[in-house]
């Protein structure tokens, strides 16, 4: 009894002032500088942090797994009482998988394509020393049922690819505490699946660490899901820790300046409070500048008359051919099956859904880069499918534009930013070169961008700026709507915050219409009005965001809010 | 997935009769008399020209030429050669010395690419691997010939470790030194490929973690990354038997060998149109079969390929 | 949770001063602008193979094009008296079995290997990246025919075509010259190696046009023939450059095997194949091997200079090689 009493106040991992760098040329470049880091046996500690931040580097330090040239240039790392911070090869692998596991961030590569599952598990066990042959057969069947994996003995024959990404990252947990550690790093465990997943997946690594008392380090940018999996948080920023303390403490009471913007920013805990008003205000703005701007358009080439209704998709479908077996023979996949919804102007509709919903689908239907099966797509109330002639066709693609996910592949990296913005205003044949030029430096500003940065090209931008640019090659030709399409997923915290708040101000200023498709019900507070909530092609909830938040009235809609991380969790206390 | 072969052999139809089309009607451009080529000097009898006219359907359109011997070919007959042999026998003869070259280039460079590469990828930019990068670079660099003429000289004339040429008995013993020149070139490029391929897995994310379950560092060389880059290294060898037999004809002609290339540039240059079409035929059906074969395999070795 | 932190896990907050906050969406704007070829061009030039290969081909050009700067030797005046003769003063190669200098054969030998060489890859890969660019891009029924010819010529192995439309040509049109020469093995040795080019930018147009930013352009309203030209062609270009200049040291090889076989360039061309094909009786006896060595060496050296040339141009336009 003392003894556990003992062991449980002795420190399972201890790091001091730890300093990794990568060398680049003859320079060492630092990406942790001086971070102290300490785990109890049984606790969870979350490192929290935004990419570039160093909490990767950090747990990859710790069981020598730094990529490339990465390397420890100070400070130690202890476990269980010994200095582990320049192994020999054979203790180093003597610590891996039995001392401490692994969990990594992404199911989808972290297994080996062309080795059965369950091979790759008995290998931990075998290379443990834990069990061999049959044995491990047997065990590997044991832990994949214990990590949640239905139908596991069959489950083990069978090679990754037939599993999902959530079956994936089951049998990588597994894998992970096959050989019992004592202390398992989970590195963005869940960032690369669906929320609902994300959610199931949490909660069982959770309880499963609880019983077997496993320490965990788990790395996230998400700190709601920090806060909410974790006793203690250390906070890193450019390879530093600027703040470190217990969970709820931090979230209540953020001492350090960019624990603060953090905890402003995050949208799974900051939409409680500021949006509704800011939102409204914004509506209120944008709905006032679009009915001017429409009165304005009054019989033009367009003709309908001025609705208040932008675009309205009605019972839109698409059906994909999938080759099957044998010769040409093919199967229906329907991947939006009969949508409608409306997008009032100066308004936002978000369409919210997991992977495989449709909803990207849906975009690139209301884009018409991709026609429909049947249903149509209106535009001021006419059929877009009717635009037969050119002129009519490019007048339509003058007041819709989107803005894609990827900031890093929606920009030509052969073109300089102001080639870039400028091709939508020379397609269009709008002004002359001096005007075109005034035209972009006015752009630019609007998105916050200096004009310094027209002769840069995209690969010397951030995934921030990019999308600041995608936007204003967006707004170039003035258009009335704009399709969002996963446009903040990929940004950091903080960046999405901004570029969030840019869209709300641009569309207060010029009335512009928001068609907005994410997988991320929690940002959708801070920019929508309406909600289409779809799930396998279906439109199963369609309502005002205050509805679908405070009285959600399907169980798939309720499933997804449940899932935001950290969205109970009380800030003011 | 038979499905799947089959429809690949329906895909090689039209491959092989535009290939065979090709070839006829390279072969016809030339507009030199194949009899007058036959008989030499003598001169030749209206009767006799007219007969051998009919016999190799010389006096009917090139395309009806080329139909009918599409038809023989169903039927496995390729042809006379204008020697008066069956161009089927002759190929029947000279096939099998060509394949066992073949094979036997196939097998030395794969063994040593593969080795030389896996080991020079493991060593990225150390001593090993600069000197293999040379090696490989060099032997790409100097034509086929050269080489072949510099290792007959040194091991056939000067050493007398191997016989310099082969002539009529192709015995294994013999055809190894053919089969190493004609390996050589690619042996460099399997040897660079499975370099790349290795340097590449080496930095996967699933190698990694393979890593941090504690797998000696050993074995997750051999299972996890010299597995995975055979992969291109595999449908490169398979595509490379077509190519090796091909660039027989150059090797054969120094080492003297009694292989398909020999007999193919012979009959090029005696301008004998049935056993030219008739050995490019075989080379394009070698191709066509061995792509598939290289399909299949890839299936095999790659769980997340399958063929509907 | 234990009430009272435990040793190491009491709150921390790092002093302001020393985790500075840096303005998100700042541009550093101190260094001039770099586009993709800039930066390539960048990794480039601090790569020694890069130099130690450009040196060499820039060389080999002023050869091609100035043999006279470098000899007075007629490369055609045999001396039959000194046939086979080594090395020496003045003949610094000595000569071959006809009497004729080696060195001056072999710089006079440059320009017709080096010719074949480049214009088969600028035929090559014009051919190539069209017929490849349109099969990727318009795909269809555009790309089953595309690929479908190119299928055909791809079959048929490059040396054993090559061979047999020489061999036709040769009888078609005999006696022509240097310059028909040179083109007739360009254009045998093109019509059977454009599909691997095809191969390869139709592979490179795929990936390419599914990016967001041809939705994006496509969404501004731009045609698609507009769109190829302008945004897919450019990005697919770094492969097809890659291929081409490793491919530029296969073609010379290629022509150096022709006329190994006796059926490339007329034996009139002096050309580094020719005079390795007739130092073949010579090395059989295991004897004068300069007369194989010269010739054969400065094609070696040329092909080198194109393959290095490649792999850095590889190294620095591959997205992949650049991150590790």
């Amino acid at each position: 009894m003392s003894e556990r009493i003992e062991a449980a106040t002795e420190p399972l991992l201890e790091i001091t002032d730890l300093q990794v760098a990568f060398r680049a040329g003859k320079r060492d470049i630092p990406a942790v500088r001086g971070a102290n880091l300490t785990v109890y046996p049984g606790q969870t500690v979350a490192i929290v942090g935004e990419s570039g931040s160093g909490k990767s580097t950090t747990a990859h330090a710790i069981i020598d797994l730094l990529p490339g040239t990465g390397h420890v240039t100070g400070g130690t790392i202890r476990f269980d009482g010994r200095d582990i911070t320049h192994l020999k090869r054979r203790q180093r692998e003597a610590i891996r998988g039995s001392q401490i596991g692994l969990v990594p961030q992404d199911p989808m590569s972290n297994l080996n394509p062309l080795v059965r599952v369950g091979s790759q598990i008995k290998e931990a066990l075998e290379a443990n020393d834990i069990a061999k042959g049959n044995a491990a057969d047997k065990r590997v069947v044991e832990l994949l049922e214990e990590a949640g994996l239905p139908d596991a003995q069959a489950r083990a024959r069978q090679f990754p690819h037939e599993y999902s990404g959530g079956m994936r990252q089951r049998a990588l947990i597994a894998m992970g505490l096959a050989a019992r550690p004592k202390l398992l790093i989970a590195d963005e465990p869940t960032s690369a699946l669906d929320v609902t997943v994300q959610q199931q997946i949490l909660d069982h690594l959770d309880s499963l660490t609880d019983d077997l008392g496993v320490a965990v380090l788990l790395i996230t940018h998400d700190l709601g899901l920090a806060a909410e999996r974790a006793d203690h948080l250390v906070v890193m920023y450019k390879g530093q820790v600027v703040e470190s303390g217990p969970a709820l403490e931090i979230l209540q009471h953020p001492q350090h300046p960019y624990s603060q913007r953090l905890i402003a920013s995050a949208p799974s805990l900051a939409s409680q409070r500021l949006t509704a008003q800011t939102r409204a205000e914004v509506r209120e703005s944008a709905v006032k500048t679009a009915g001017e701007i429409v009165a304005e358009h009054e019989g033009d080439e367009f003709g309908g008359e001025a609705t208040r209704i932008a675009v309205e998709a009605k019972e839109l479908t698409k059906v994909f051919k999938l080759p099957a077996g044998g010769l040409g023979r093919t199967i229906d996949f329907t991947a939006v099956d009969e949508v409608s919804f409306s997008l009032r102007r100066g308004t936002t509709t978000a369409i919210v859904g997991e992977s495989g919903s449709g909803k990207s689908t849906v975009a690139r239907m209301v884009l018409d880069l991709l026609e429909p099966t049947s249903g149509a797509v209106e535009f001021d109330g006419v059929d877009i499918s009717t635009l037969r002639n050119k002129k009519e066709q490019l007048a339509f693609r003058r007041r819709v534009q989107p803005v894609f996910q990827n900031p890093y592949a929606s920009l030509d990296p052969m073109y300089s930013i102001y080639r870039s913005i400028e091709e939508p205003l020379r397609t269009h044949d709008i002004g002359s070169s001096k005007e075109r030029e005034a035209t972009i430096r006015d752009l630019l500003d609007k998105v916050s961008l200096p004009s310094a940065v027209m002769r840069r090209f995209p690969n010397e931008l951030s995934g921030g700026q990019r999308q600041r640019v995608a936007i204003a090659r967006a707004l170039a030709l003035q258009p009335e709507v704009i399709i969002l399409d996963e446009a903040v997923s990929a940004l950091d915290v903080l960046v999405q915050a901004q570029i969030l708040n840019l869209l709300n101000d641009l569309q207060a200023e010029l009335g512009l219409s928001y068609l907005f498709i994410t997988h991320d019900l929690a940002v959708v507070r801070q920019i929508a009005d309406e909600v289409v909530v779809m799930q396998k092609g279906r439109a199963v909830e369609q309502a005002s965001v205050v509805q679908v938040f405070d009285h959600p009235r399907e169980e798939y809609t309720r499933k997804l809010l449940d899932a935001i991380p950290g969205g109970s969790i009380d800030l003011a206390s | 997935m038979w499905w799947y072969v089959g429809k690949r052999l329906l895909q090689a139809i039209p491959v092989v009769l535009g290939a065979t089309l090709l070839i006829y009607a390279m072969v016809f451009l030339q507009p030199g008399d194949p009899i007058t080529a036959l008989f030499g000097e003598k001169p030749v009898s209206e009767a006799a020209r007219a007969n051998l006219e009919a016999q190799y359907n010389l006096d009917k359109p090139f395309i009806v030429q080329w139909l009918l011997f599409l038809g023989g070919a169903l039927t496995g007959d390729l042809g006379v050669s204008y020697s008066g042999q069956p161009v089927a026998d002759l190929i029947g003869r000279t096939f099998p010395v060509t394949v066992k070259l073949a094979v036997m280039a196939l097998i030395i460079e794969a063994v040593l690419g593969i080795i030389a590469g896996f080991w020079a990828g493991l060593r990225r930019g150390k001593i090993f691997d600069s000197t293999m990068l040379v090696v490989s670079l060099l032997v790409i660099a100097v034509p086929i010939f050269v080489l072949g003429f510099m290792l007959q000289l040194v091991f056939g004339v000067k050493l007398h470790w191997a016989p310099a040429t082969v002539g009529g008995d192709a015995s294994i013993g013999k055809l190894i030194l053919p089969a190493v020149v004609l390996g050589l070139v690619s042996f460099a490029y399997v040897l660079r490929l499975t370099r790349t391929s290795v340097i590449e897995n080496l930095s996967a994310d699933h190698v990694r973690t393979a890593r941090a379950k504690g797998l000696p560092e050993g074995a997750v060389n051999r299972k996890h990354v010299l597995r995975n880059s055979l992969i291109p290294v595999v449908t490169f060898l398979g595509a490379d038997l077509g190519t090796l037999m091909a660039g027989a004809i150059v090797t054969e002609g120094i080492f003297n060998v009694p292989g398909i290339g020999n007999l193919a540039y012979q009959a090029v240059q005696r301008g004998e149109s049935p056993t030219v079409v008739s050995v490019v035929t075989v080379m394009v059906l070698v191709y066509v079969l061995m792509s598939l074969l290289v399909d299949l395999l890839y299936a095999a070795l790659d769980p997340r390929i399958r063929y509907a | 949770m234990p009430e009272i932190a435990r040793p190491g896990q009491e709150r921390f907050v790092a002093p302001l001063a020393e985790t500075p906050l840096e303005e998100t969406g700042t541009v550093d704007t101190s260094a001039p602008p770099e586009g993709q070829w800039k930066e390539a061009w960048k990794q480039l030039r601090s790569n020694w193979i890069f130099w130690v290969s450009a040196v060499l081909l820039l060389f080999i050009l002023i050869v091609c094009l100035f043999p006279g700067l470098f000899t007075d030797i007629n490369p055609r005046a045999a001396d039959l008296g000194r046939s086979k003769e080594g090395p020496q003063s003045g003949h610094p190669f000595g000569f071959d079995a006809q009497g004729y200098d080696v060195y001056s054969r072999v710089i006079h030998g440059a320009r017709a290997s080096v010719t074949v060489g480049i214009l088969t890859t600028l035929f090559v890969t014009f051919v190539g990246l069209l017929t490849g660019a349109l099969a990727g891009f318009y795909g269809k029924w555009a790309d089953m025919l595309i690929s479908r010819i190119a299928d055909v010529f791809f079959a048929i192995p490059l040396i054993l075509g090559a061979i047999v439309l020489l061999s036709a040509l040769n009888n078609v049109w005999s006696g022509r010259g240097y310059w028909g020469g040179v083109i007739a093995v360009v254009l045998v040795l093109a019509v059977f190696g454009w599909p691997q080019m095809t191969r390869i930018a139709r592979g490179a147009v795929l990936e390419v046009k599914n990016l967001e930013f041809i939705d994006a352009a496509r969404a501004i309203g731009s045609s698609k023939w507009s769109n190829l030209r302008r945004h897919v062609i450019p990005n697919a270009l770094a492969p097809v450059i890659v291929t081409a200049t490793v491919s530029l040291g296969v073609y010379i090889v290629a022509e150096a095997t022709l006329s190994f076989l006796g059926i490339g360039l007329p034996t009139s061309v002096v050309s580094w194949g020719n005079d390795i094909a007739a130092a073949q009786s010579e090395v059989r006896s295991g004897r004068n091997l300069h007369v194989l060595f010269f010739p054969a060496g400065a094609l070696a050296i040329t092909v080198l200079s194109f393959m290095l040339l490649g792999d850095a141009v590889r190294d620095a336009l591959d997205p992949k090689a650049k991150k590790s």
